[in-house]
């Protein structure tokens, strides 16, 4: 069977795509409409159209709306919503989310790197081991979790009671019920996404640059300021991305952590679809969530970080 | 979460593989259940969370065949949410306080009961019909009365008598709130002499300024179950649903309880039918098995909440007739309720 | 190697240290499972009584049921969706192509939270019954772009010049992706899907919005009940799934071993 145009297409593009560079386009055939094609593109469309994009066009539809107080709306368009959002009430929790959600991912930074620096000296067979090892609480569903981190940090919980016997203390610390509860509880959840890539980042730095920089005289903190950090920041970068996002946005954390006071953009949001009824300022608010989410993609993409990594594989 | 190095993979799949066996095990030898997704057998019920034992509605499903899908909520705000967003056609069968059923059914949102089809209905207690919110009972049958009241430590502190007993230096961080706006938002403006119904931007305004003061005592909102936090030793006091209240000290004798002299919440929840219910006969059912003075007892002696069935008594008739006197119930405000919304964001 | 050394011991106990931090709260729930009392406080006395009654909560066995199921159909879904995408994606060009690519990437990079309150909004525009169905729809939604990402590159690694010579040897198109493409991108679809399960398995927030009377998934009861005090059952319940991620867990690693000895011997 001979496909006309394919005779088109030089051949120099075949050896550029048989290397695994992830192109942005990978062929440049144009089709007539075939039954094959149909089958391999139209449900794929279906979806992206269908299960992402109206929902979310209606979502910013949605933020533009009156509110009528009982969870319907009025169709009288308004920039009301984003005015509402610059209120010093919400203007205060998005403050006070964006620091934990910035803690968050410092302290699983600082974890994460002396945590795979240290792991890259180990042999192959226990570095294996260490990893399978950390895909345990992985596999296991983060709420389950938090609720074992209830029984450790609660007031005679395990920590406490621990400490209050070992004469430490001589009071019981207010582990949870606040917004260390609620940081505690985010970087235990988010410790793993953020291991993952940062072991990943650092395994794969050259050993005869480190060598180098150790004959050169450098000393542990340049190693880790001149070599590693530059080699890894994509592989950081994508895990301060996957741990900021949830941080943000993980209102169960808040919700079972912080005594049901102490609210992240997550509870925010949640609480205006389903308590307040408040469906524009919702909207609204998750509008924004999405506007900061894409200036960090874009952040990420001009460090040279590959979308394509975000998404595993 | 979204990577996953190679060596994991075959971990992964064979966990995968096994899951798959497993699942496809339990489905083949499990009997399948006569008619369960038959609509006219399952009932679709959202009420409060610890309310109804668990061992009732099994009872109930086990007499009438019936499947109950029970789903809980935690505050009438949020019963009120949850049918908004969902399709009609999803809830059968609700439980809102007064005031929920009063905007409901101005709302139609709710449809009037058939009382023909409630066998047991002489059951409920003359005392709790014909109220304020439902006046000729069309939407709405009484269930269940809750109250607030103060739950503390005895051996901690005295006795908590007015709302302002809560600012004490002894409950930094130690104090536990109901989180439910209107409850709380009305038992701060009792708290500065307003009544809990009031509408006014300044009364709300000395509420808020109110609770600004006692925001360093509060621990934790919760509706859910407070109990726990006192039985856990949590916190030494708190403003709590009586049934509630009632459980924790049946398991420590040391904590005690008293009504604010300002004034109380009364909540009485009620049997309402969501317009638009698939199975609205099985709710009927239910609600006449609910009605039933055996089954009313079991519920009460799990959640001591206060009956609406003659002669199931948790207090004694003229402490009831005090109660019922002292306590005032939420109000609908109408529009309004935009204002409560707004306040209670302020508050948290 | 002197870098090993020195200060060796101090690293590893930061790398137990870590691993500690990450263990500690299951293990605390594992143990716990064993425990006389009702409340997750203090440990009363020992007792195998939960992993019985485990079997006697039929709302629990539902939920977990439940999560299965969703979690194995949202995966077999995805996985087929998302490997005809990657492949049509890289294969055709149409209109609007770029928009579709740039799409894909959002249910990977925004807040589950954005995604949960959007896919709810539609299903009540669109007047659809919250239940199994809306729930299993929104895992779908969420799994497919990562199934996409996985099999795209295995797509780029693929020598494009196969299908060509497989089509020119007289298969048609059907046959050689079928034939030809198919088993080369076996690896990206395997780790695909295993990425979506897993991602199904986790699900907290979406399932919270997506969910309808009747549809607990396990997250979900953990979730209603976390408040008024989860039984020792559930404990009992992780404790089990813990034991099973074990056991594979160390069931591969021997199998690798054994592989790794094999080639050395080779």
């Amino acid at each position: 069977m001979i496909n006309p145009s394919r005779t088109t297409i030089p051949r120099g593009v075949f050896e550029r795509f048989s290397q695994p560079v992830p192109a942005k386009t990978a062929t440049t055939r144009k089709e007539k409409p075939s039954l094959f094609k149909t089958v391999f593109t139209l449900p794929i469309i279906f979806y992206a159209l269908l299960l992402i994009a109206l929902p979310i066009l209606y979502v910013f539809f949605l933020s533009f709306l009156r509110s009528d107080n009982y969870g319907g709306y009025l169709y009288e368009f308004n920039l009301e919503n984003y005015g509402e959002i610059l209120d010093s009430t919400y203007l205060s929790i998005f403050l006070k989310s964006a620091v934990i959600g910035l803690a968050t991912t410092a302290i699983c930074l600082a974890i994460s790197y002396p945590f795979a620096i240290f792991l890259r000296g180990k042999s192959e067979r226990k570095r294996n081991f260490i990893m399978k090892l950390i895909m345990v609480p992985f596999l296991t569903n983060s709420l389950i979790r938090t609720y074992g981190l209830i029984t450790l940090l609660r007031k005679n919980g395990v920590i406490n009671s621990t400490l209050l016997n070992l004469g430490l203390i001589g009071a019981p610390l207010n582990l949870m019920y606040n917004n260390l509860g609620i940081l505690i509880g985010m970087v235990y959840t988010l410790l793993p996404f953020m291991l993952l890539p940062v072991c990943s980042a650092v395994s794969k730095v050259d050993q005869n640059l480190l060598d180098a920089a150790s004959d050169l005289g450098a000393g542990k903190v340049q190693k880790f300021f001149k070599v590693y950090l530059p080699l890894t920041l994509q592989g950081a970068f994508n895990g301060s991305l996957m741990v900021f996002t949830p941080a943000i946005g993980y209102f169960f954390i808040a919700d079972v952590l912080g005594g049901g006071k102490a609210m992240i953009i997550g509870n925010l949001v949640k609480n205006q679809f389903l308590t307040a009824r408040n469906w524009p300022l919702g909207a609204a608010l998750s509008i924004l969530l999405l506007v900061i989410t894409f200036l960090l993609v874009k952040l990420y993409k001009k460090i040279g970080g590959n979308l394509d990594e975000l998404g595993g594989g | 979460m979204k990577r996953l190095s190679s060596s994991v993979k075959t971990i992964l799949g064979s966990i995968l593989a096994v899951t798959l066996l497993v699942t496809l095990t339990i489905f083949v030898f499990k009997k399948p259940k006569e008619n369960v997704s038959d609509t006219s057998k399952t009932l679709n019920v959202l009420n409060w969370t610890s309310y109804i034992p668990l061992e009732v509605i099994k009872d109930f499903e086990k007499e009438s065949g019936i499947k109950i899908n029970y789903g809980t909520y935690s505050s009438n705000e949020e019963l009120l949410a949850k049918l908004v967003s969902s399709a009609e056609g999803t809830y059968d069968l609700v439980f809102p306080s007064d005031y929920m059923v009063d905007l409901m059914s101005s709302r139609d949102m709710i449809v009037p009961l058939d009382k023909s089809k409630l066998k047991n209905l002489e059951n409920v207690s003359p005392l709790f019909l014909g109220q304020s919110y439902d006046e000729e009972n069309k939407y709405s049958l009484p269930f269940l009365l809750a109250t607030t009241v103060f739950l503390y430590d005895s051996t901690k502190l005295p006795r908590l008598t007015s709302y302002k007993d809560l600012l004490n230096e002894k409950l930094k961080n130690n104090l536990i709130l109901l989180d439910d706006q209107r409850i709380i938002i009305g038992a701060m403006l009792q708290a500065t002499g307003r009544p809990m119904n009031d509408v006014r931007e300044d009364s709300l305004e000395d509420s808020l300024n109110f609770f600004e003061k006692l925001k360093p005592n509060i621990k934790a909102f919760d509706s859910d179950s407070p109990k726990t936090f006192f039985i856990t030793k949590e916190v030494d006091a708190g403003l709590v649903w009586n049934a509630e209240a009632l459980i924790a000290v049946e398991e420590n004798p040391d904590l005690k309880i008293s009504y604010p002299a300002e004034g109380f919440a009364l909540s009485m929840d009620n049997y309402c039918l969501v317009k638009g219910g698939k199975n609205h006969d099985a709710a009927y059912l239910f609600i006449d098995y609910l009605l039933r003075p055996d089954v009313a007892q079991k519920i009460v002696d799990e959640y001591p909440y206060i009956s609406a069935i003659k002669g199931v008594d948790t207090v004694p008739e003229n402490e009831l007739i005090e109660i019922l006197n002292n306590g005032s119930y939420v109000e609908n405000v109408g529009a309004d309720i935009k204002k409560f919304d707004k306040l209670w964001a302020k508050y948290k | 190697m002197r870098l090993i050394k020195r200060g060796g011991k101090l690293r590893n106990l930061y790398i137990f240290l870590v691993l500690l931090l990450l263990f500690l709260p299951i293990f605390i729930l594992v143990a716990f499972s064993f425990n006389e009392s009702k409340l997750n406080v203090i440990f009363t006395g020992f007792t195998f009584d939960w992993y019985g009654k485990l079997f006697e909560n039929p709302d629990l066995l539902d939920a977990f049921k439940n999560t299965l199921l969703i979690a194995v159909a949202s995966t077999a879904i995805s996985t087929v969706l998302g490997t005809i995408g990657a492949f049509g994606l890289y294969k055709f060009q149409f209109r609007g192509k770029s928009f579709i690519d740039k799409l894909l990437y959002i249910p990977i990079v925004i807040p589950e939270i954005v995604l949960g309150i959007a896919l709810l909004s539609i299903f009540t525009l669109a007047k659809i019954e919250l239940s199994l169905w809306t729930v299993l729809l929104a895992h779908i939604s969420f799994s497919v772009p990562f199934v996409i990402t996985s099999v795209r590159s295995t797509l780029y690694a693929m020598p494009k010049n196969i299908e060509e010579a497989a089509e020119d040897l007289g298969a048609n198109r059907w046959q050689s992706f079928w034939y030809v493409t198919l088993p080369i991108l076996k690896p990206g679809i395997v780790s695909g899907a295993l990425l979506a399960f897993t991602l199904s398995l986790d699900d907290v927030v979406i399932s919270y919005f997506a969910a309808g009377p009747g549809t607990n998934t396990l997250p979900l009861y953990i979730y209603a009940n976390i408040k008024t005090g989860i039984s020792p059952d559930v404990n009992a319940l992780t404790t089990l799934m813990l034991i099973f991620t074990i056991t594979v867990l160390a069931l591969s690693a021997h199998l690798e071993s054994k592989k790794q000895l094999e080639r050395v011997i080779k």
